[in-house]
């Protein structure tokens, strides 16, 4: 069964794809000002949407986590963290080459970018913790208070670098204005097979989560002889 | 157009293969993960019933 | 009344015995002194920049200082098992870490303190012309950066790796708080009374203190006890 939905959705996401990617190259007309090259721009905000909204279920899970106790919870705040982290990566480094074209560098410590990286950092910190605890209860309970932790310091981190950004005149203006409709419904349209794309890997990551216990019983029965 | 154009697809494409490379990796660290769990579950099980049979 | 009072047990506690044997206030005041020496190094410390990064400056330094202290904070507590009889005392565990994180402010406090005389000799600056505002930005951002402090010293306090774990972990968490305070010192240090901007970075900076003061105060006993 699992398998099962594992496979049609991985089918309905290529075929997504296939269409969006079609589209997106016959369908849509170039943007104005920056020719083909603001396709990107179809996995480069969706790819941070689902980012947010893998840190967003990872702050329930945490949550479930510590109020029931029970293992199934935590494995869900680790597989969607590191989803989290896979699509933020993506939208950093699509971002980064996007801007190579645009504003001609790599980087640019504008409020949007740098607020990205921070969290990015902030949630890598949740993974690198959970390697340095040993036992699975201890280790199921810190990372959900970090993770609580991390998910409440985010919007302080965007206001705080977004004033922080605005009070400097920016090395490059740049903002997205109106979105032609076409555009728009193809972003979120997008967003779709790659959300599709979030729930495999979060499915196939509890499997193993869940497998990683098995592993550490059948541990501990080997050396309880 | 022509020029400008093919520069930025090339671009364009080296995003969209960024992106895919990004999730491909994690892909195949999930896939090793699987593989090194197996095995080790694998071998704990043998062990277990070897000691059994003794 | 009585979960104050033993809060500020704990407090007292851990402040006699640091004030005794000096072993994180000693480490923590020198390396900050030698990090206002290298700064002077790092770029060329006339008036109008010094001015201009005074608040970025001292508050980098006050980050680093910060984190040697706290990570003494619970671990000086695993010799002989001090932190199981804390955790199993009739004290809270939410009052043990308030009166650990309130040892932590006084103890950073009291580095700043010695901190900015020697930050004014060494960078010809007077830093003295809003002493009151300075002193409620100092008292508000440096119980931001031990109210985090403390909560990650908990939280590692059991980890292999710990005193890399703690910077690795509570820098990223402390950038509005630094941030906020280093907007607000440099200004206070330019002799300019916060207004506009500035009281909003100050609205911030409160609010980040009263939020994860409580949530640090709500998930301590998870963290300690389990």
């Amino acid at each position: 069964m699992r398998e099962k939905i594992l496979y049609t959705l991985g089918a309905a996401a290529v075929l997504l794809l296939a269409r969006n990617i079609w589209v997106m190259l016959t369908g849509l007309p170039d943007e104005a000002f920056q020719g083909a090259i603001f396709r990107i721009i179809f996995f480069h905000v969706p790819a941070a949407f689902t980012c947010f909204l893998c840190f967003f279920v990872a702050l329930i899970a945490s949550i479930g986590y510590l109020k029931t106790g029970r293992m199934d919870w935590d494995a869900l705040a680790v597989s969607t963290t590191e989803a989290g982290l896979a699509f933020g990566a993506a939208n950093l480094i699509s971002g980064m080459i996007w801007a190579r074209i645009i504003w001609g560098i790599w980087w640019t410590w504008d409020w949007r970018l740098t607020s990205m990286l921070v969290c990015w950092l902030l949630y890598a910190g949740y993974l690198v913790l959970r390697r340095a605890v040993e036992e699975p209860a201890q280790r199921a309970r810190l990372a959900a208070v970090l993770s609580i932790l991390s998910f409440t310091v985010v919007p302080f981190v965007f206001f705080s670098i977004k004033w922080f950004r605005t009070q400097h005149p920016q090395p490059v203006l740049y903002g997205e204005g109106k979105m032609d409709a076409g555009y728009r419904a193809m972003l979120y349209g997008n967003w779709v097979p790659l959300l599709m794309i979030a729930v495999i890997l979060v499915m196939v990551r509890m499997e193993q989560e869940k497998r990683l216990r098995e592993l550490d019983a059948l541990r501990r029965e080997a050396h309880a002889f | 157009m022509g020029d400008a154009a093919a520069r930025n697809f090339q671009y364009l494409a080296y995003g969209l293969i960024a992106v895919w490379a990004i999730l491909a990796v994690y892909v195949l660290t999930l896939a090793s993960r699987e593989r090194k769990i197996g095995r080790e579950i694998e071998s704990l099980k043998r062990m277990i019933e070897d000691r059994e049979g003794k | 009344m009585l979960y104050l009072r033993q809060a500020w047990t704990v407090a007292a506690k851990d402040l006699r015995s640091e004030l005794r044997t000096k072993e994180a206030l000693n480490a923590s005041l020198s390396f900050a002194l030698v990090i206002l020496l290298l700064f002077s190094f790092a770029f060329d410390p006339t008036a109008e920049l010094t001015r201009e990064i005074s608040g970025g400056l001292l508050w980098l330094v006050f980050a680093f200082a910060g984190a040697l202290l706290l990570n003494r904070s619970f671990a000086r507590e695993l010799d002989n098992d001090c932190l199981d009889v804390l955790v199993t005392s009739p004290v809270p565990a939410s009052a043990l870490f308030l009166g650990k994180a309130l040892a932590n402010w006084l103890l950073l406090l009291g580095i700043e303190v010695v901190c900015l005389p020697v930050f004014g000799v060494f960078y010809n600056v007077d830093w003295t012309r809003q002493p009151a505002w300075l002193a409620l930005v100092l008292a508000l951002a440096t119980w931001g950066v031990t109210v985090i402090g403390t909560m990650f010293s908990a939280l590692t306090v059991n980890l292999r790796l710990r005193e890399l774990m703690l910077p690795m972990l509570v820098y990223p968490m402390l950038i509005p708080c630094l941030m906020a305070a280093m907007q607000l010192t440099t200004a206070l240090v330019a002799g300019q009374a916060p207004a506009g901007d500035q009281l909003a970075w100050l609205r911030m900076l409160v609010g980040f203190d009263i939020i994860f003061t409580a949530l640090s105060v709500a998930l301590v006993e998870t963290v300690l006890i389990g």
